[in-house]
């Protein structure tokens, strides 16, 4: 899959060091040879990671009992954030999982959004072709929305279910999970209870294959998502190539500007489709059956 | 599995890294970020609830003050409409004194003068029966041209008394 190939054979001096791609690959692709791991898409999580940190603690390093600015704008974040997540997880998980779910929140709103600026998968090198800093193919792009990487998708979800079942484990117990998955509920009793046995042990194995697949499902959305408002982004700017200059610079850029608004609320929306699944996912596992919560 | 693998490019070299960096991200954030901001917002709530509290207890001090100021209010107003009772009793008793005194003094000044009228009078009366007694005596003399004892005098000066007095 990975080319063995040299820096100077992949990054030719005699390309136009920044240039325009058409095209997208569905994996990323390593900017160094030598460093498989160190993609294109992994750059841009360094990216989001940096200004994540940097943002939080600026807004945080001298807080005030009354918020400004900066401290402002991100208590309200947490706080709205906070809020939402309380009512699915209830108050006694809150706190230990705030955290994660928050930093999975925000962590993939502002890669989906940093996705969005323009150049992101297009930038990088390529054989040149007619037009202002044009190449056929950017191979590799520069830059690549981290969320449009399946590696990426995969680490958060496998993160967030190995964080699940310790929640999962420390409130209700192993023996308590397995009673919530095989056991008759409903308060059957008797005769009943030992007929549905066999039928309510066959839902739970396929509760367990539902539990297995989460990560699975949890990171292919996600990264179906991006991957195709990416695609979609890449087909409608190159759209207009065949056009003369310069109709064909003045419709790569009209045409995927209604898209940029959808891709806008397609990131906000996937950020809350995979942090509010994964507080449902607690909320279903550290519920006690008699729906009271430990406190 | 494997070519699935592949045609996504997941490679654990790729996704250890990505595992890793996201934990620091995590870390970082819940050290930095999330704890601080949280705690603050603890901080914030609790204060809110003791202003709250403090302003509750406040109210209910204000409305203690205002109707322990009315209870004062009340008792002061009906003192002092007491104090003004009595002042108004203590005025009416003092004028009737005066009235009455007043009244004493005025029957007694009537009762003076009208035993001083009574006295005047009997003396008036009497020295008018005396001079008349006189007249009566003399003009007998000088009509009847008699000498007249003490003892005519006397009874002349009786009988013309008597007359008057009738």
């Amino acid at each position: 899959m990975l080319e063995s190939t040299t820096w100077e054979a992949r990054f030719p001096m005699e390309l136009h060091p920044i240039l325009l791609a058409e095209n997208i690959r569905i994996n990323a692709e390593p900017l160094i040879p030598e460093v498989a791991w160190f993609t294109n898409s992994y750059l841009v999580t360094l990216l989001v990671t940096l200004l994540l940190v940097i943002w939080a603690r600026s807004a945080t390093r001298k807080m005030k009992l009354v918020p400004q600015g900066g401290q402002n704008l991100f208590e309200a974040i947490i706080e709205t954030l906070y809020g939402t997540f309380e009512g699915i997880v209830g108050k006694h998980m809150i706190a230990r999982v705030f955290p994660l779910i928050a930093t999975l929140f925000i962590f993939i709103l502002i890669a989906n959004w940093f996705g969005l600026i323009p150049g992101v998968g297009t930038i990088g090198w390529g054989e040149p072709e007619p037009g202002l800093f044009a190449i056929k193919e950017a191979a590799p792009p520069l830059v690549r929305p981290p969320n449009a990487d399946l590696n990426m998708t995969l680490a958060m979800a496998l993160v967030f279910m190995c964080m699940w079942f310790y929640w999962t484990m420390s409130e209700v117990g192993l023996i308590g999970f397995l009673r919530e998955n095989f056991e008759p509920k409903g308060g059957i009793k008797g005769l009943l209870w030992a007929l549905l046995l066999p039928l309510f042990i066959f839902v739970g194995i396929i509760e367990m294959i539902s539990i297995v697949f989460r990560p699975v499902s949890l990171s292919l959305r996600l990264f179906g998502n991006i991957f195709a408002g990416e695609t979609l982004l890449h087909t409608m700017s190159s759209l207009g190539d065949s056009f003369p200059v310069p109709l064909n610079y003045i419709c790569s850029v009209l045409f995927p500007l209604p898209f940029y608004f959808l891709e806008l609320l397609v990131g906000l929306l996937q950020a809350f489709v995979f942090s509010l699944l994964c507080a449902v996912y607690i909320r279903l596992s550290t519920t006690h059956p008699e729906g009271e919560a430990v406190h | 599995m494997s070519n699935l693998s592949q045609v996504f490019g997941v490679t654990w070299a790729h996704f250890l890294a990505q595992v890793i960096l996201f934990i620091i991200v995590y870390l970082i954030l819940k050290r930095f970020a999330f704890n601080p901001v949280i705690a603050m917002l603890e901080d914030r709530r609790r204060r809110i609830e003791e202003g709250q509290l403090n302003a509750e207890r406040i109210q209910k001090q204000l409305a203690d003050a205002q109707a322990k100021y009315e209870q004062i209010l009340a008792q002061a107003n009906g003192e002092a409409q007491k104090l003004i009772e009595s002042v108004r009793q203590s005025g009416d008793q003092l004028a009737d004194q005066k009235r009455q005194e007043a009244l004493a003094e005025a029957e007694r000044i009537v009762a003076k003068a009208q035993e001083a009228m009574t006295l005047e009078r009997d003396r008036v009366m009497a020295e008018m029966k005396h001079e008349l007694g006189r007249l009566v005596v003399e003009t007998t003399v000088r009509v009847t041209g008699k000498v007249l004892t003490n003892e005519d005098h006397r009874r002349i000066s009786e009988e013309a008394a008597r007359e008057i007095a009738a």
